[in-house]
């Protein structure tokens, strides 16, 4: 049984007495232990569908299963991580790190030792009494992935996490991802439109298309692991890449000549 | 990669360590020094024109007595109780009518800033209640509840009441909801985003809020203590000038000055403890 799956969802938004189709006639579903990327102009929908799955907006129709159950309200089985980490700035890395578990009730002291085992496994041991304004980007977002992880999600929701970091934090982050969740073997969904980021990390993209989403192209990324930066320059990466640029190019183009459209 | 090498490009990546923060650069430590001995003298000029004015006869003493016969008098109140006994009098007044205000306004206020069904509720009592200053409850007050303390309290709870409830909803307001969309998401329910996220989110504004409202509130002890009182800042100010002693008016009006400063760095120190990790952002 697959872990996530999208029957049919589709999601319009009226604004204005204009009707804006969001995503339409979504299929897909995601297996436990897989990272799915998802990959598309912008505007097609991406993050429409993670907050559908997160349970923070409904599908207008159709449906997400959870481990066979529809989603109905905010779950914290399916753990968001956001692009501007939202972190709470009154708490510190230890505060942010236990808030899931604190949630549940669980008592002080069991808590504050699993927490202190997420801060290890994200590298920030030493920092547990800092407060987020005190860390950079990076470091902030490493928590915000400690944070997720500590309250055991089923699944991982990544809306382009780490769009807002420089080239080679961005870089760092992730392999660290990489590692982190293969260690706890987590099932991914993971936004972006970087075609580099997508390759490194998934084991599957799904590019979507121009407004309203929908799956255009469902690719296994047959790639041997781990991957580097120099394995960014084989023949498949190449292969995969071109694949990619392409499918999405006609979707840019799309939009683009729908925005026209609209102006003329 | 080795997780050392790791921790190592993660110490590099950090901007600053938390005493790096606290250290100022000697240059700005020296102008802020230098800032500050510029203000003393200032205080000092001030003063001294103040006395010069006097004394020589620029302005008579009945309308402006110098800083001297105001210092006089003010060892004469002190030696006799007076004004020690005024500044507790008017300092209570405010603090227990303010702290009444203040703990129902800010459970209220939470409760309004979250709930649209609440704010639809007390909203237009709050706006007509809102453009009514603390002075025009006077006559009421004193109507039902006489000029005893009861009434004091009154004044100050009416005159700060409101506004603070206006602050309060808009520190709320002004919580960033992709954090509460965080808590949710991490199993936080209804009254724990309350508690733990909107509550801490909406505290410095709250706080700058309860600052700003406590100077009003002692605008209102002050009136209400000119209108109808036996003791207080504002009762001694009004009593001075009914015997023409210019020097006790200006007398208490130094005593509000320096009661309400004091009060000030009081709950910024309150403040600083309340909320410390502002302390990097400021």
């Amino acid at each position: 049984m697959a872990l996530i799956e999208f029957e049919n969802v589709s999601k319009w938004f009226t604004e204005a007495g204009v009707t804006v189709h969001a995503v339409e006639n979504f299929n897909l579903s995601i297996n436990e232990g897989e990272f799915v990327c998802i990959v598309g102009a912008s505007g097609c929908g991406k993050s429409t569908l993670l907050n559908m799955v997160a349970g923070f907006i409904k599908p207008s129709s159709g449906r997400i299963l959870l481990e066979g159950e529809p989603i109905t309200k905010i779950d914290p089985r399916c753990g968001m991580i956001f692009q501007n980490y939202a972190l709470f700035p009154w708490k510190t890395v230890l505060g942010n790190v236990e808030f899931g578990l604190k949630m549940k009730k669980m008592p002080k002291k069991q808590r504050r030792e699993l927490a202190r085992e997420y801060i290890q496994m994200v590298g920030l041991t030493g920092f547990e009494n800092h407060y987020p304004s005190e860390l950079s980007g990076g470091m902030c977002q490493r928590v915000t992935i400690a944070r997720a992880l500590a309250n055991d999600p089923k699944i991982l929701l990544m809306d382009e996490p780490f769009a807002a970091l420089d080239a080679m934090t961005r870089q760092v982050m992730q392999e660290e991802l990489l590692r982190i969740v293969h260690d706890r073997n987590k099932t991914t969904l993971f936004i972006t439109h970087s075609i580099d980021e997508a390759l490194i990390l998934a084991d599957r993209i799904v590019i979507m298309s121009a407004r309203p989403g929908r799956v255009k192209q469902d690719l296994v990324i047959d790639l041997p692991r781990p991957r580097h930066v120099s394995d960014q320059l084989t023949q498949d990466y190449l292969d995969y890449k071109n694949t990619i640029w392409e499918s999405v190019q006609e979707e840019v183009m799309q939009n683009m000549l729908f925005a026209e459209r609209k102006l003329a | 990669m080795s997780v050392d090498l790791e921790t190592a490009k993660l110490t590099a990546e950090i901007p600053t360590t938390r005493a790096e923060i606290a250290a100022e650069p000697l240059e700005q430590k020296m102008r802020r020094q230098r800032n500050r001995v510029i203000s003393i003298i200032s205080v000092i000029v001030f003063v001294a024109v103040w006395e010069a004015v006097g004394r020589f006869g620029l302005v008579s003493p009945i309308f402006l007595p110098t800083p001297s016969m105001i210092y006089q008098e003010g060892v004469m109140l002190y030696e006799q109780g007076i004004i020690q006994a005024d500044i507790l009098a008017s300092t209570r007044r405010v603090l227990i009518g303010f702290g009444i205000s203040a703990l129902l306004a800010i459970p209220l206020g939470l409760l309004m800033g979250t709930s649209d069904v609440l704010k639809a509720i007390f909203d237009p009592i709050l706006s007509i209640i809102r453009p009514l200053p603390a002075l025009s409850w006077i006559p009421l007050s004193m109507l039902w509840l006489g000029i005893g303390e009861t009434q004091k309290y009154a004044i100050v709870f009416m005159g700060s009441f409101a506004p603070l409830l206006v602050y309060v909803i808009d520190a709320v307001r002004r919580v960033d909801p992709l954090i509460i969309k965080a808590a949710k998401n991490l199993g936080a329910g209804r009254l724990q985003v309350l508690k733990e996220v909107i509550l801490p989110g909406a505290l410095p504004h709250i706080l700058s809020g309860l600052k700003v409202v406590l100077a009003v509130a002692w605008t209102c002890i002050i009136s209400a203590e000119m209108v109808g009182a036996s003791q207080g800042l504002g009762f001694r100010i009004w009593n001075a000038k009914s015997w023409n002693n210019t020097p006790q008016v200006l007398l208490g009006m130094v005593g509000i000055s320096v009661t309400v400063l004091t009060i000030d760095v009081l709950f910024k120190t309150v403040e600083k403890r309340l909320i410390p990790w502002e302390r990097s952002r400021r």
